[in-house]
């Protein structure tokens, strides 16, 4: 069997490097071990509206609910607005993960992918050290497929990068440890995505409770795994549900469990191969989110692939320009936040209230990380003092 | 008798591949839909069994 591309994964980050090969002229076959695109969801749901700017997703059948704004308490409850009134418009989507892959799948099959369902990879074909294609499991059939790019979207436990020397093992204080439940009968009636602070609620981490209309909504948390121990982040969240009247009513229609890498950029590419999306660390190590950079960046992969496969060329050296372009756009972005998180974590509670405290009444022109970051700095210069140069550098 | 080896109970496991992230000496990998780890490279870290968020994971005498 010969493709041009093989992609390990049909996430986000997959399906749409996939379909942008495709487009510019790729044989491409997607391989992924589950017998379901996007199921089990095993995320929080919530998204940003910078996907509407890239009109990937066909109609609206992928979203649950849309956002007028985010909430952060501190822990000591007091609030931090981020609303779209003051940023002008709503703000996001809380969507259904499974609907929302397989609507990007959809449109990558449109394009000409070709998938293969309940198929593991392996490992590397390698001749003379070179990759040659890629061994997989098919049920219980083992197939040698042969292609010139292996891209490895296989998420936050990436194997692919590892098996061509890219080191992607993460430290425990770069991976968030999560659960979440889906509740229903929630007494959760307006549109905000709230955010819960505090080294007693969540270690290194957060609560969230993001809505999804008729009273259902994600709550869940995300915790440092340096702090964590064997079921800490279960028993955190449990007892915060527990202990939140929205909740004494509700019940549970999925509990999930997660993992988020909260990295340093790293190395995307080797010859013949790219890695995308959670496998290359491309996710907001202070939110975790990482699905709006799946699709800004599947993008980029799909279009330098279409570009080697044009002019033969499969080296690092061209596939470099993938890199270039993806760590132009966030790459900055990254290691800020990055140095933030450091920063968050390092802060004691007492630090954090004070720092809301100062933040209650401001009117935010943007609901962003940055524009959270700029206000901090400009209320306390001396604290965040080590912040300040890196904000110049990065403005965006 | 060594130190502990990570073993993961299949039934709890809810294959969010943490474990698989952090070990450090990549001894864990997903099978049939369920992290498993091989015993021979496990060294006995227990950074896997802190991570995993459900408690899915314990040491076991080996
Ligand atoms: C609890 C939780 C909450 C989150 N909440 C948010 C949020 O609210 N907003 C946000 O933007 N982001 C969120 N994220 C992050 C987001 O889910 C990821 O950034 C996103 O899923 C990454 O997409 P991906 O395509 O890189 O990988 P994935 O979506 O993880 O897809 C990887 C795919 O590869 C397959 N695979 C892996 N190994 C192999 C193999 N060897 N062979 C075949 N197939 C393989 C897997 O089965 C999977 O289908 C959350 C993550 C978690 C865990
Ligand atoms: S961390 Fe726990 S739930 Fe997640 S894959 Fe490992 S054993 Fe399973
Ligand atoms: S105990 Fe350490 S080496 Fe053994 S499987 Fe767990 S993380 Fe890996």
């Amino acid at each position: 069997m010969k493709y041009d591309i093989v992609i390990v994964g049909s996430g986000p980050a997959g399906t749409v490097t996939g379909r942008f090969a495709a487009e510019s002229g790729a044989k491409v076959l997607i391989v992924e071990r589950r017998s379901e695109i996007g199921v089990p969801v095993l995320c929080g749901e919530g998204i940003s509206r910078k996907i509407d700017e890239w009109d990937m997703l066909e109609g609206d059948r992928w979203i649950a609910g849309r956002m007028d704004g985010a909430r952060i308490f501190s822990p000591d409850g007091t609030m931090v607005v981020l609303s779209a009134e003051v940023a002008g418009n709503e703000t996001g989507y809380v969507v259904y993960r499974d609907i929302f892959d397989q609507e990007l799948a959809k449109k990558a099959v449109k394009s000409g992918v070709k998938i293969m369902m309940n198929t593991q990879a392996l490992g590397l074909i390698k001749e003379d050290g070179k990759i040659k294609g890629i061994k997989v499991k098919n049920f219980d059939k083992e197939m040698d497929i042969q292609c010139d790019i292996v891209v490895g979207a296989d998420g936050v436990e990436s194997r692919v990068g590892k098996w061509a020397g890219i080191d992607t093992t993460l430290k425990p204080n770069d991976l968030e440890t999560c659960c979440q439940y889906t509740l229903t009968n929630c007494d959760v009636k307006d549109s905000y995505c709230d955010f819960y602070l505090g080294s007693k609620k969540a270690p290194g981490g957060y609560i969230w409770v993001f809505p999804k209309g008729n009273n259902v909504a994600n709550v869940g948390i995300g915790i440092l795994a340096s702090l964590s121990e064997s079921a800490l982040a279960k028993k955190l969240l449990d007892e915060f549900i527990e202990n939140d009247r929205r909740f004494e009513k509700a019940e549970p229609i999925r509990f999930l469990a997660g993992a988020v890498p909260v990295a340093r950029p790293i190395e995307s590419v080797r010859d013949n191969l790219i890695l995308v999306g959670d496998s290359a660390r491309q996710v907001d190590p202070i939110t975790g989110g990482g699905l709006t950079h799946c699709l800004e960046i599947g993008k980029i992969a799909g279009e330098v692939i279409g570009k080697a496969l044009k002019e033969k060329d499969f080296s690092q050296e061209f596939l470099s320009e993938y890199e270039t372009r993806w760590k132009e756009i966030i790459g900055k972005k990254l290691k800020r936040n990055y140095m933030v998180k450091e920063i968050l974590h390092e802060m004691e509670d007492k630090t954090l209230n004070m720092l809301a405290d100062s933040l209650k009444d401001y009117k935010f022109d943007e609901l962003s990380t940055l524009s959270l970051i700029k206000a901090l700095v400009l209320k306390h210069p001396t604290l965040l003092m080590k912040l300040k140069p890196l904000l110049k550098l990065s403005e965006l | 008798m060594g130190k502990p080896k990570a073993e993961v109970d299949v039934s709890n496991c809810l294959a969010c591949g943490g474990c698989i992230s952090v070990c450090p000496n990549d001894a864990i990998s997903m099978c049939a839909g369920k992290a498993f780890v091989d015993k021979d490279k496990c060294i006995s870290c227990a950074i896997c069994i802190r991570t995993c968020p459900v408690g899915a994971i314990r040491g076991e005498d080996y």
